[in-house]
């Protein structure tokens, strides 16, 4: 303090005579019970959890929010019993009986009801906003939604639902953040205009989670308070400070000055360079992103990326090794089918690797050597970017120019979404814990007017589509594992899809930190266990 | 000739006005700097306002998310309006604008009014500290260039003068933070304030030297300057090109007037004479340059405010942009055509008081 006082002061005649600098300052260091977490939090729209959906607010529900049931932090595709101490299933499979844990409380004070879990999930569906979609997957909607909650007395609640569905696949669902427990009495304190305490929520939080939050500044900080009286207990530190620090650069440096005790979303490059550092550590955590090029089939520019012998020579025009290694450092693995590792149901087959010969041939027998020129959309920041020129260059060999078009976030969906692209370079992230997330995205078209990837791309997949709701509605488990290995051999083999890596989430920590955990999925971040 | 302190002033070329008709020239002079400001954020509005149609990203999007299903998406249109004729939408904007409602941004979920006056104050009190730096520096350096042109001195002038104006703002500041702050640890790093006062602070004025110096919390005020004199230096030696080598040009034209000649003949000294009768000529010009220096920096620099994580209206406008975000584009834009015209007119006024001649 008197080291820094003095710099400063130093500091301070320094530029009065002229800008020349004082003596060296002391190293700074983070106050010992609070955690600074320097990431960019420019994306954070609400951090009410049944409309958040943003990267940055999904990876805060964990530490403000519980639900009944939660993925186990190690082991995700494990359940474990969080809000609910316990539950029955119903015979017939369509409702679970919940036991609410004895003496959960919110961080208000209040004791967490039945009451509490009715409001938070029926708010979730009548707000419809962007996550509500998980929940319409149990046949939930705004109108019929409270037919399908009740409550059996203060500690029990029935929950069940219409949708043809198991058991297990409506506590995934029930895992999600859309479904977190709210504070009712909190809530409709704030609440106005019949909004369910949603404008409040955008800034405030009324959960039962490890942490609360005590201020958040839209493009500067979110800053959480400890909850001591957490039902799962009090977290080990006294705070965490999410602070937006928008340069990779900058992050990096305030990492390796001591300045933030983690830092996320740096750079393959940045990332090389500071391993190895005294006092840094780099975790690598597998994410449950796939990214993936897909082909138009209802182009209404372009007549050849309709054409499936396309679709196949391109999975042999992609150099998978050395995108993942060379180019990426790392940083991504390559991966060939559309349920990530990690969940229930992936596959480690690669059956493809750059073959510039084969996809010749490919095109040649189907007429399309003549050389052919494909609009490639993609979201303009790295590391797609780079992939997109690393495509281009090995697509080139078999005479097919790829036009790369960035462009950004926004504009690159409302493109997809309107079926405007040609081709597309994309990333998906499950949505909950269970096969069904992607499954539904990358091999279900019912032409219902339900934007799935595949509709996307415009393949029309009738019988696979019969196949994927016949797999989600499966009760016995490893009759529906298997049935997914042979839908995304399906898509892996058939679809205008080339799946082509699952990144690592890369997040840099001083080493003095300890008990920070990163699961799979975006949601999974966890800091009640941290401690310096 | 006026009485300026015994200095050689250039001859009258405005007539005097009547004395008696100063109050009215003065109300017509503020009624006409009104109007002025009115279509100027008139333009500004109907400008923005077209630009963000043409752009093709869609904000909607932005609000309901990627994966929204399509009652979820379209209520998202119905919230932003988007759905209502465009005529329709820009009338119902000005309309609230005059009524001092400039809407709900659509990325912060906060009100544009209450986010511009928290980011503004840092942006202002950064551009504030950085043209002080900027002008004192740029003004001697350009003096001291146009007392031996094509001398040693002004070689070097020249030499920072071309750094100031070539270098990339954002290199230049990583480089300043890779030395100062990283290596050295003669200054703080990104952000406005270390962490252990930032978020227990209650911010008064908005200007973290003003709320420090309140607070009187041991150290916060250092802290704050520690912080500041990175970005305010990058940005000062930005600005200091343009004046420094504006003031050399300007004194060595005014050199060859008859008025310099003459206090030459009359023994004048070389510093004497540019300090007592050339500059006061010059401030004029001068102060335009700094004044223009000064409103450019009040948008915002969004490159230095991104690289130092300075949470002011430059990083404030650019992810506003980014989201397609409509009010908070609108808003900030409104801000900154502001500061423009009230800028220029100060700086019209300060001419006035300065130039002998337009007094």
């Amino acid at each position: 303090m008197t080291m820094r006082f003095l710099s400063a002061t130093a500091l301070a005649g320094a530029i009065a005579l002229g800008g020349l600098f004082g003596a060296p300052a002391a190293m700074a260091a983070t106050p010992k019970d609070l955690l600074i977490v320097a990431q960019a939090i420019d994306d954070i729209v609400s951090l009410d959890p049944a409309e958040g959906f943003e990267l940055t607010s999904v990876q805060s529900f964990n530490s403000l929010y519980q639900r009944l049931v939660q993925s186990n932090q190690t082991e995700p595709t494990k359940l474990d019993p969080v809000l609910a101490e316990s539950w029955v299933v119903a015979p017939e499979g369509n409702a679970i009986t919940f036991k609410i844990r004895d003496g959960a409380t919110f961080s208000s004070g209040n004791p967490v009801r039945a009451d509490d879990v009715i409001y938070s999930l029926s708010r979730a569906v009548k707000l419809g906003k962007s996550p509500v979609f998980i929940l319409n997957e149990l046949g939930w909607s705004a109108d019929n939604v409270d037919t399908f909650l009740t409550k059996v007395d203060d500690s029990h609640v029935k929950v069940s639902w219409p949708a043809k569905v198991g058991p297990s696949f409506a506590l995934s669902i029930l895992s999600a953040p859309v479904a977190s427990i709210v504070d009712q009495k909190e809530v409709e304190a704030h609440a106005k205009d019949g909004d369910f305490g949603n404008a409040w929520l955008h800034t405030a939080s009324a959960g039962s989670g490890p942490f609360k939050i005590r201020a958040y500044q839209p493009h500067e900080a979110l800053v959480l308070d400890a909850n001591a009286t957490s039902p799962t207990g009090a977290p080990k530190l006294k705070g965490i400070i999410f602070k937006n620090v928008a340069d990779p650069s900058a992050r990096r440096l305030l990492i390796e000055q001591g300045d933030a005790d983690i830092a996320r979303d740096i750079g393959a490059d940045q990332i090389a360079a500071l391993t190895g550092k005294p006092g840094i550590e780099v975790l690598s955590a597998p994410s449950a992103e796939v990214d993936f090029l897909g082909f138009n089939a209802a182009s209404k520019t372009n007549p050849d990326t309709k054409n499936p012998a396309l679709w196949e020579a391109a999975r042999w025009l992609v150099d998978y090794e050395g995108i993942a290694k060379n180019l990426l450092k790392g940083q991504s693995n390559v991966h060939q089918v559309f349920i990530p590792k990690g969940f229930a149901g992936s596959l480690d087959d690669t059956p493809f690797k750059l073959d510039v010969e084969k996809a010749k041939g490919i095109l040649k027998a189907a007429g399309l050597d003549k050389g052919l020129t494909v609009k490639l959309s993609v979201i303009n920041q790295p590391p797609y970017t780079d992939i997109a020129q690393a495509l281009q260059a090995t697509f080139a060999q078999a005479g097919i120019k790829l036009e790369i078009e960035p462009a950004v976030a926004s504009q690159f969906y409302s493109t997809l979404r309107s079926q405007g692209h040609e081709a597309a370079l994309a990333f998906w992230i499950p949505d909950y814990f269970d096969p069904h997330s992607n499954a539904s995205a990358f091999a279900l078209n019912r032409d219902d007017g339900t934007k799935t990837v595949a509709w996307r791309y415009g393949w029309s997949i009738p019988e696979l589509s019969e196949k994927t709701q016949a797999a989600v509605e499966e009760q016995d488990a490893d009759k529906r594992a298997a049935d997914y290995k042979a839908i995304q051999l399906e898509v892996q083999q058939k679809s205008p899809f080339v799946i082509l890596l699952q990144p690592n989430n890369q997040i840099v920590l001083r080493d003095n930190v300890k008990g920070f955990v990163q699961g799979l999925n975006a949601d999974q971040v966890y800091f009640a266990g941290v401690e310096k | 000739m006026t009485d300026t302190g015994g200095r050689l002033a250039a001859p009258e070329l405005l007539p005097r006005r009547p004395r008696g008709r100063r109050g009215l020239s003065f109300l017509a002079g503020v009624a006409n700097w009104l109007v002025t400001l009115a279509i100027t954020l008139l333009g500004l509005m109907v400008v923005t306002f077209a630009l963000a149609e043409l752009s093709p990203a869609d904000p909607a999007l932005h609000l309901a998310g990627d994966k929204a299903t399509e009652a979820t998406y379209q209520a998202a249109r119905q919230t932003l309006g988007l759905d209502d004729p465009l005529p329709q939408r820009f009338a119902a904007y000005v309309g609230n604008v005059l009524t001092g409602n400039l809407g709900t941004s659509w990325s912060t979920n906060q009100p544009v009014f209450g986010d511009i006056v928290r980011v503004f104050p840092a942006t202002l009190e950064l551009a504030t500290v950085a043209i002080l730096f900027g002008a004192l520096i740029g003004v001697a350096l350009g003096v001291l260039a146009a007392l031996r042109p094509r001398g040693l001195i002004d070689g070097i002038v020249r030499i920072i003068s071309l750094i100031g104006y070539s270098v990339p703002i954002f290199w230049l500041g990583l480089l300043f933070l890779l030395l100062f702050y990283a290596r050295l640890h003669w200054a703080a790093g990104p952000g406005r304030l270390s962490d252990i006062y930032a978020y227990t602070i209650t911010p008064v004025t908005g200007f973290y030297l003003i709320d420090t110096a309140l607070w009187g919390e041991e150290g916060s005020f250092l802290d704050t300057l520690s912080h500041l004199v990175l970005p305010a230096s990058v940005l000062a030696i930005h600005s200091l090109a343009s004046i420094s080598r504006l003031t050399r040009a300007s004194l060595l034209g005014e050199l060859g007037k008859e008025y310099a000649v003459a206090a030459r003949a009359k023994g004048v000294g070389e510093v004497h004479l540019m300090l007592t009768h050339l500059l006061p000529n010059v401030a004029g010009t001068v102060l335009t340059v700094i004044a223009l220096a000064y409103a450019t920096l009040l948008e915002g620099a969004v490159l230095t405010e991104t690289v130092f994580g300075w949470p002011g209206l430059g990083r404030y406008m650019t992810t506003a942009i980014f989201a397609s975000d409509m009010p908070a584009v609108l808003g900030g834009t409104l801000v900154i055509g502001v500061c423009f015209v009230i800028v220029n007119a100060i700086t019209d006024i300060l001419a006035r008081i300065v130039d002998p001649r337009l007094s």
